[in-house]
């Protein structure tokens, strides 16, 4: 009853797109697919959709191999956007979904309620060439979900829309996964993961680095943070002198430390304490998503830089 | 895929496809202006077998060819030439004597200057326009009536099309092919040329020529609609959602069927005027020209080989186009298109010399052998049933070859349509077609 990704490797001459990635999704969960750009994210997504051909390794859905499941189980939100420029909004739309076996009646009634929800209705009779890029995307995802596909593959649904539109199409996701579908997302927006996905897999150049349920692979993948803020002491040079401690983030109210492993972090508040500062704040909370990503591939998830890589490669010799 | 997959069954895909190609190329301008123009054109060339009742040739016509760009001129003199002087198959070039001897020329004065001094009996001066089509000018003393006049048309029609097809669209449906003016301007030497022999240059031989032409224009014009479309979809990016929607193959033949019923729509659009203009042609010609003379020549009128030719027309279309889209899925952007389309234009060509050089030897074993091999079939075939002996056997032979090829290159094309759509940012030349049709998954 679940989706399973198994082993996939991928090559394309001497580069390696994908090495043994492996990784399941539970039905009906909100999945967070995380990595750098040029991971794999693209490709394992493609071979999950059956449009490209691992050169080994299986995947399955609820037990049947992919290879064999009709296209319309799936949904897909490609990173390239692409409709026909010239095509009106709605044509388009009742083509996509007549592809996937939808009958034209059902997917027009079906088509014009999305616009409603996204409140674009207007757009129906227009050109894709006409729609802002925003719009465009709001297009693209209703393309996606229009046959009512159990999994739902997106590859940066949020990228370039506007915080107006993030919230319709996180609440489209929120009622998407209550009506029992699967979706899978990538994204660089940390935030936005952590606040939807129930679960997430981090891959770096083609391999697997982490997945599990978010909490979990916070929890254990990444150090606590302690949020602390000492009266008239902004700075907190005192900190870096305390064993297992560091200083990541100064601020000029809160300051956020990470501890190392075996470090109890009491010991900073007893610390400050014996000092004889006046402590106005201190947390203990789990290491951010951001925090895990950037301590387990080495560099920020918005960041795919030759420099980048470079001080990723550094980072892990 | 598998006959068992699910999705494995051609239709409704395929015609979802094909109807949204079709509606797509009907509506659009360009389509209608193009339309327009061919039809004025074929309306004109039905004229021609009228015009041909007052022929005649010379020994040995010398015409002497010039224009703004010697590349181009030394082109229009190869093509013409190749058009005026046929070679029988199996015979050296160089053993036959050709009735028209054609010389690029420096310039415009000195050519007209050669035209006085007998040095050549005619110039053919080719403007190039801002478009990159040619517009013809004849300057000698040969009247609109006479056979070179005749000949020359269809000739640098010909080359205009060949041209055209070197320069074809980078984007959408890219401007319409401008249809080459043929002006005669009369020199004040005397007539170059002596009358022939009436019944030599027969209609016929002329009317299966412009249906080769036709084939040729139809083959390698709506092929590069298919490949441009194909392109286009990689370019915006829909193909990422076509094809995980979609079978390679539903998505191909869609696109090949949709994009040949709108060269359908738009041939028949041509055909029905000129088919009217050639089955009035006796009553035209006699209030034209007046009455046929006894033993000339009849003038063609609908025949059955014309419908037989369309059947053949229409599978060289699919074979074509298939290898076309083919082509269209391994560019990242329209403009490469020319590259890999470049020795389908040369294998389109060699069929349209073969059908053309042909029609002198229709009978001999090498024309016999052409009309069965499939890229060639549709063109020569053309020529032997409009102007040989041709067996049932022969025809249905042909046609069983030609459609086993389309079932092959289907299958082939799908493979490397598969694999094209996917593949971005290269320049893909011939080398990069055989290795994805070898192995489409890369490795």
């Amino acid at each position: 009853m679940t989706l399973v990704i198994d082993g996939l490797s991928k090559s394309y001459g001497h580069v390696v797109a994908l090495d043994q990635v492996g990784f399941r999704v539970e039905p009906g969960d909100i999945f967070g697919f995380l990595g750098a750009n040029g991971a794999g994210k693209t490709t394992t997504m493609r071979i999950v959709l059956d449009i490209l051909r691992a050169d080994s390794g299986t995947v399955t859905w609820r037990g049947r191999p992919n290879i064999d499941l009709p296209r319309r189980t799936f949904g897909y939100l490609p990173e390239e956007r692409g409709l026909y420029p010239r095509m009106r909004i709605l044509d388009q739309l009742v083509f996509f979904a007549g592809l996937y076996g939808v009958p034209a009646g059902q997917a027009r009634r079906d088509a014009v309620g999305w616009l409603e929800r996204f409140r674009v209705t207007d757009l129906a009779d227009r050109r894709a060439d006409e729609l802002s890029k925003g719009n465009q995307q709001k297009i693209q995802f209703i393309a996606a979900i229009l046959h009512d596909p159990e999994v739902v593959l997106m590859d940066e649904p949020f990228t370039g829309l506007d915080p107006v539109n993030v919230a319709l199409l996180r609440s489209a996701f929120l009622e998407l996964a209550a009506r029992g579908k699967t979706l899978i997302f990538s994204s660089h927006q940390m935030e936005m993961v952590e606040a939807l996905a129930g679960a997430i897999a981090i891959i770096d150049r083609g391999r697997l680095v982490t997945s599990g349920p978010t909490g979990e692979v916070r929890r254990r993948a990444g150090r606590p943070i302690v949020r602390l803020a000492v009266e008239a002491d902004p700075e907190l040079a005192w900190v870096s002198s305390l064993p297992g401690v560091r200083l990541i983030r100064p601020g000029p109210h809160v300051s956020e430390l990470t501890v190392e492993p075996g470090t109890d972090p009491q010991s900073i508040l007893r610390a400050a304490l014996a000092r004889g500062g006046v402590v106005t704040c201190f947390e203990i909370a789990d290491a951010s998503l951001e925090d895990v990503f950037i301590e387990l591939v080495g560099r920020s998830a918005g960041d795919g830089s030759p420099a980048g890589a470079r001080a990723a490669v550094e980072s892990a010799a | 895929m598998s006959g068992g997959h699910p999705d494995g069954s051609l239709m409704p895909n395929a015609g979802l496809v094909a109807r949204r190609e079709y509606v797509e190329k009907i509506r659009s301008r360009a389509f209608a202006v193009a339309t327009g123009i061919l039809i004025a054109v074929a309306v004109g060339a039905a004229l021609i077998p009228i015009g041909l009742r007052a022929v005649d040739r010379g020994q040995i016509t010398r015409i002497g060819v010039v224009s703004s760009d010697p590349a181009v001129t030394a082109r229009v003199v190869d093509l013409v030439s190749a058009y005026l002087n046929p070679v029988p198959p199996g015979t050296d070039s160089a053993t036959v004597r050709p009735h028209y001897q054609l010389s690029p020329q420096m310039d415009l004065a000195s050519g007209l200057a050669g035209v006085h001094a007998g040095r050549i009996d005619s110039l053919l001066e080719v403007t190039i326009g801002s478009d990159g089509g040619l517009d013809f000018t004849f300057h000698g003393n040969d009247g609109p009536t006479s056979a070179t006049i005749q000949r020359l048309q269809v000739a640098t029609f010909g080359a205009a099309v060949v041209e055209y097809s070197q320069s074809l669209p980078h984007t959408g449906s890219g401007p319409a092919f401008h249809v080459p003016s043929f002006e005669t301007q009369p020199t004040d030497r005397g007539s170059s040329v002596a009358p022939i022999d009436p019944g030599a240059m027969g209609s016929r031989t002329l009317l299966a020529s412009i249906l080769v032409v036709v084939i040729f224009i139809t083959l390698t014009v709506y092929g590069m609609w298919v490949a441009t479309s194909v392109a286009s979809e990689k370019t915006s990016r829909v193909m990422e959602l076509l094809i995980s929607a979609a079978t390679p193959r539903q998505l191909l033949v869609g696109k090949v069927v949709g994009v040949g019923a709108a060269g359908l729509t738009q041939y028949l659009a041509i055909l029905v005027p000129a088919t009217i203009v050639l089955a009035l042609q006796d009553p035209i010609a006699t209030a034209l020209i007046g009455p046929a003379d006894p033993g000339e020549a009849p003038l063609v009128g609908l025949t059955l080989p014309i419908l037989l030719a369309f059947g053949f027309f229409i599978l060289g279309f699919l074979l074509y186009a298939f290898v076309y889209a083919a082509a269209g899925s391994l560019v990242s952007r329209p403009e490469d298109i020319q590259q890999l389309a470049m020795p389908l234009s040369f294998v389109s060509m060699a069929g349209y010399f073969a059908a053309i050089f042909g029609m002198t030897a229709i009978n001999s074993s090498a024309v016999a052998f052409l009309s069965f091999v499939p890229f060639f079939s549709p063109y020569v075939m053309l020529s032997r049933v409009m102007l040989g002996h041709v067996d049932a056997w022969e025809i249905g032979l042909s046609l069983a070859l030609l459609v086993a090829a389309i079932a092959i290159s289907t299958w082939i094309a799908a493979r490397i349509y598969g694999a094209g759509v996917l593949l971005y940012g290269q320049r893909p030349g011939f080398r990069t077609f055989l290795r994805v049709a070898i192995r489409p998954d890369g490795g």
